[in-house]
């Protein structure tokens, strides 16, 4: 199934690129959508069913997948109303969309891998296409921010092979030569934990150029900062959660061996490590999309923390990537509709949303309250459970730190969103031509509402696919 | 013989510590892919012959001939000539060098893994090492495409050290890796070269808040 829709998504995007009309483009765009939806709830009727040797739908597959399914949805639509407000010539809008396309794929590909080396290679693949993407707007910043992306993640992700083939070695004294997940999960037990814990740091490191995660957080900060935003957004949300299983994947190989506490607590300091650098960059951020990706950092920050905790803090790990990666979406969408009238994200030049564009300032008040973990915000409901794992596992100095941090983060936060809303409007601003229509938020407030209503009244099928995805890590 | 290949592969690394040409590097590539292939060669009878000319493809088409000749004229485009002098003196280079090929031959005699070769594990090693070392030394952003270079062709011996029982698909990736991170990795050094006049690392370092 998945090699139909590789091969299908594949003449898509060259139909796209080749033939440059905006029917083809269109039709193509909405035949694209209609198939990757499709494989999400084929997906999810096949639950761990392998799909050919190298997929497998498993539940974190299928939840991640269904999160980039919706975002990458919402994210045309933006890219659409983002095309129309920019003068790119027909072969640029072409490449736009078709790498689009294939990003999607690639990350399709790395979420249902059930081998390491097939999810190394769609992971390489989407950082290729990614730089595409970084560059679409062909300026000296995209072009500096492009190149560190692509460098520092190709190197990244080479690390993460180094990895991939010190596992090999291991498990090959066990017989075990096809590096298939769930082959690797099955004898991991009796690998040679020195191999393993070399393996894990080597991963961990590549994948946190995915992830946003320290120590390599630094180059997905710059990339978002240029790429075209809708694009920022996707990078944010769907391309982190790629980072994410890459690490989940080695987890969950190792969470049944005797280096899981010693894992756990790697995960910890890269964790305390992300929000402490998040909490510091607020110091210095002048930025509105800078401001979103160290906001990033300091989420995924604390999924890692949550997964280093254990027990409660996986299931607050996943859910609180899930919420994440809706809401960070829509803070992104709302700040390039806020672009519209400022022509700039940076902070000093914007003021008075909320007056200009009283619905969109609402969804971004919205969006902000969920970031932040306020209730209602289903962010509220991870984060309380994630404390709670981390006091009731014994780790209460390492929340009472987070706290801090955070109360740093939300400060910080808050107080350039009031700013974007209610300091004075630019005196110098030009909105004479600037039109928007209302209904531009509903995808922010569409994804907003299901935070929180996944949040407050989670559906028995969504909770049992999250405790079908931790059911290996206990 | 294989030894013997080994042993010529860390001469150029030295080499490569001792260079300030770019033209240098570019043949030094092209001579470690030729000594790549040299090893797989006498590792025949380790390998299945399908691995092998796959591998043949990779060591000579690829790494020894597509990847210098690209590189070349990425570097004719850039009118790249002489690598300004390195941040650390070359005589403390050679010495990392030496201290990559020491700390790695000690690495796998103390791992001394059955499943591992280790004669090819110890130059990988010393050539990541020595790979990253090469990239923090040099202030040019085509020194660091030989660096990451570098790094890959350890990499391509790390595969070889587990290479009897590693399916091809880690050859495809490892292929993948190199050629499309040369490829785009190339194209962006001309774009940084056309748009900032200058592929040095100073000139590009704008992005701050």
């Amino acid at each position: 199934m998945l090699l139909i829709f590789l091969i299908s998504s594949i003449l898509i995007s060259a139909a796209i690129y080749f033939i440059r009309n905006r029917f083809v483009l269109m039709f193509m765009s909405a035949l694209f959508m209609i198939s990757i939806s499709a494989i999400g709830v084929y997906s999810y009727f096949n639950i761990d069913k392998g799909d050919s040797v190298y997929f497998k739908f498993d539940s974190i597959s299928v939840i991640l997948t269904f999160i980039m399914v919706i975002l990458s949805i919402a994210t045309f639509y933006h890219s659409r109303l983002y095309i129309s407000r920019n003068d790119f010539s027909k072969k640029s809008i072409s490449i736009y969309y078709a790498t689009f396309i294939l990003l999607t794929v690639s990350m399709t590909m790395a979420y249902f891998a059930e081998n390491l080396v097939v999810m190394w290679v769609s992971i390489e693949a989407s950082t290729l296409l990614v730089s595409i993407l970084t560059f679409h707007e062909r300026t000296k910043e995209a072009l500096e921010a492009t190149w560190k992306y692509l460098f520092i993640s190709s190197l990244g992700i080479a690390f993460t092979f180094i990895g991939i083939l010190f596992l090999s070695i291991t498990a090959s004294s066990q017989g075990i030569t096809d590096l298939s997940i769930s082959n690797l999960i099955s004898i991991s037990s009796s690998m040679n934990p020195l191999w393993l814990k070399v393996a894990f740091l080597l991963a961990l490191t590549g994948f946190s150029a995915k992830m946003n995660l320290f120590p390599l957080h630094t180059v997905a900060v710059d990339a978002k900062t240029f790429a075209p935003t809708p694009i920022s957004a996707f990078l944010s949300t769907a391309l982190i959660n790629i980072g994410f299983i890459g690490i989940f994947r080695f987890f969950t190989i190792i969470s049944s061996t005797e280096i899981l506490h010693w894992a756990q607590n790697v995960l910890l300091i890269a964790g305390i490590a992300s929000i402490l650098m998040a909490a510091l960059q607020m110091f210095r951020v002048r930025n509105y999309k800078r401001l979103f990706a160290f906001s990033s950092l300091e989420h995924m920050g604390f999924i890692a923390i949550a997964l280093g905790v254990g027990g409660l803090g996986y299931y607050a790990a996943i859910l609180h990537l899930i919420f994440h990666s809706f809401v960070k979406a829509s803070l992104f969408y709302q700040i390039e509709q806020a672009h519209q009238f400022f022509k700039s994200y940076w902070i000093e030049n914007i003021g008075g949303y909320f007056k200009l564009n009283p619905v969109g300032g609402l969804a971004m008040i919205l969006a902000s309250i969920s970031i932040l973990a306020i209730p209602p915000s289903g962010l509220f409901i991870s984060e309380f459970l994630a404390f709670k794992a981390m006091f009731l596992g014994g780790y209460q100095y390492i929340a009472i730190f987070v706290l801090l941090l955070l109360t740093v983060i939300i400060y910080k936060f808050s107080k350039f969103i009031f700013h974007l809303l209610y300091s004075e409007v630019p005196r110098d601003l030009k909105i004479e031509n600037v039109k928007i229509n209302p209904f531009e938020s509903i995808s922010q407030f569409l994804l907003l509402g299901l935070v929180i209503y996944l949040g407050i009244d989670p559906p028995i099928f969504f909770t049992n696919l999250i405790n079908s995805a931790i059911a290996a890590l206990n | 013989m294989t030894y013997l290949f080994i042993i010529l592969y860390a001469i150029t690394l030295v080499y490569f510590a001792l260079s300030e040409r770019v033209k240098k590097f570019i043949w030094l590539l092209a001579i470690q892919g030729i000594i790549l292939f040299g090893i797989v060669f006498y590792s025949l009878n380790e390998i299945e012959i399908f691995d092998f000319i796959f591998i043949l493809l990779e060591t000579i088409i690829v790494k020894s001939l597509l990847i210098p000749s690209f590189l070349n004229k990425v570097r004719k485009h850039n009118q790249l000539k002489r690598e300004d002098e390195p941040s650390i003196p070359v005589f403390y280079s050679i010495i990392v060098v030496v201290i990559s090929i020491l700390i790695s031959f000690l690495l796998s005699n103390y791992l001394n893994d059955i499943h591992l070769h280790t004669q090819y594990f110890t130059i990988s090693f010393a050539s990541v090492i020595f790979g990253i070392y090469f990239i923090i030394i040099h202030k040019n952003i085509y020194s660091h495409l030989v660096g990451y270079l570098i790094i890959e062709n350890g990499i391509f011996l790390l595969s070889l050290a587990v290479g009897n029982v590693m399916p091809l698909m880690v050859n495809l990736a490892v292929l993948l890796d190199v050629f499309m991170g040369v490829l785009v990795l190339g194209i962006f050094i001309n774009r940084i070269g056309d748009t900032f006049n200058s592929v040095k690392l100073d000139q590009i370092s704008k992005l701050k808040d």
